[in-house]
């Protein structure tokens, strides 16, 4: 079977947001300088890769409810529940220590990448639980 | 679940990825549905028992 139309249109909204993404943060790490007072224009500027990361989350869970292949969906929502989990727990380890410690303090920026190395993660379970790498997106 | 999902395809000489496009997924949900290794949706289930013909119990089979 060829692509499925899902993730055809999924890499269709990926890349046109990862631009926007790219060009964002490019943006406004020119025009705001290191530790901006946070006022509208400087909080408008900044918003807008926030935006963009929207965009990749919507382009995610569209993914998931487009996707007609059962089978391959079972395997995405699988990878979400493995990233969804480690990012909690990490998150959430990270916050205690931040507590009772002086461990450096992590900008909560990193949320969503770490989210997206636990889909890689899930990506492995999937393969050493149901030696599915193969039909991961 | 048990199937007789290979033997079928192999009665018909047709590869896993033959039966994927028949039934329009992919060819690791045919392979993972053959080994057991996934039980498939009931309207998955039907549209396999209508492209082989047969009731669905008879490819899908009771475990013991």
């Amino acid at each position: 079977m060829a692509m499925d139309p899902a993730q055809r249109r999924y890499f269709g909204r990926m890349i046109p947001i990862a631009i926007l993404y790219g060009f964002a943060v490019f943006f406004a790490s020119l025009i705001i300088p290191d530790d901006a007072a946070a006022t509208p224009l400087t909080i408008a500027v900044a918003l807008v890769p926030a935006l963009a990361v929207s965009g990749f989350i919507w382009a995610m869970g569209s993914y998931l409810t487009e996707l007609t292949d059962e089978y391959v969906r079972l395997l995405e929502v699988r990878k979400a529940l493995v990233a969804t989990g480690l990012t909690l727990a990490l998150a959430s380890g990270w916050g205690i220590l931040e507590l009772f410690t002086d461990v450096p303090r992590v900008p909560l920026f990193f949320v969503f990448p770490v989210w997206c190395l636990g889909l890689a993660v899930g990506s492995l379970v999937n393969w050493m639980t149901m030696g599915a790498a193969k039909a991961d997106a | 679940m048990k199937n007789r999902l290979k033997v079928l395809r192999a009665e018909r000489d047709w590869s896993q990825g033959d039966l994927a496009e028949r039934l329009q997924v992919s060819r690791q949900s045919v392979n993972a549905i053959e080994t057991g290794k996934y039980d498939p949706s009931l309207p998955l289930a039907f549209r396999i028992a209508d492209l082989f013909g047969l009731p669905i119990e008879d490819i899908f089979l009771r475990e013991g």
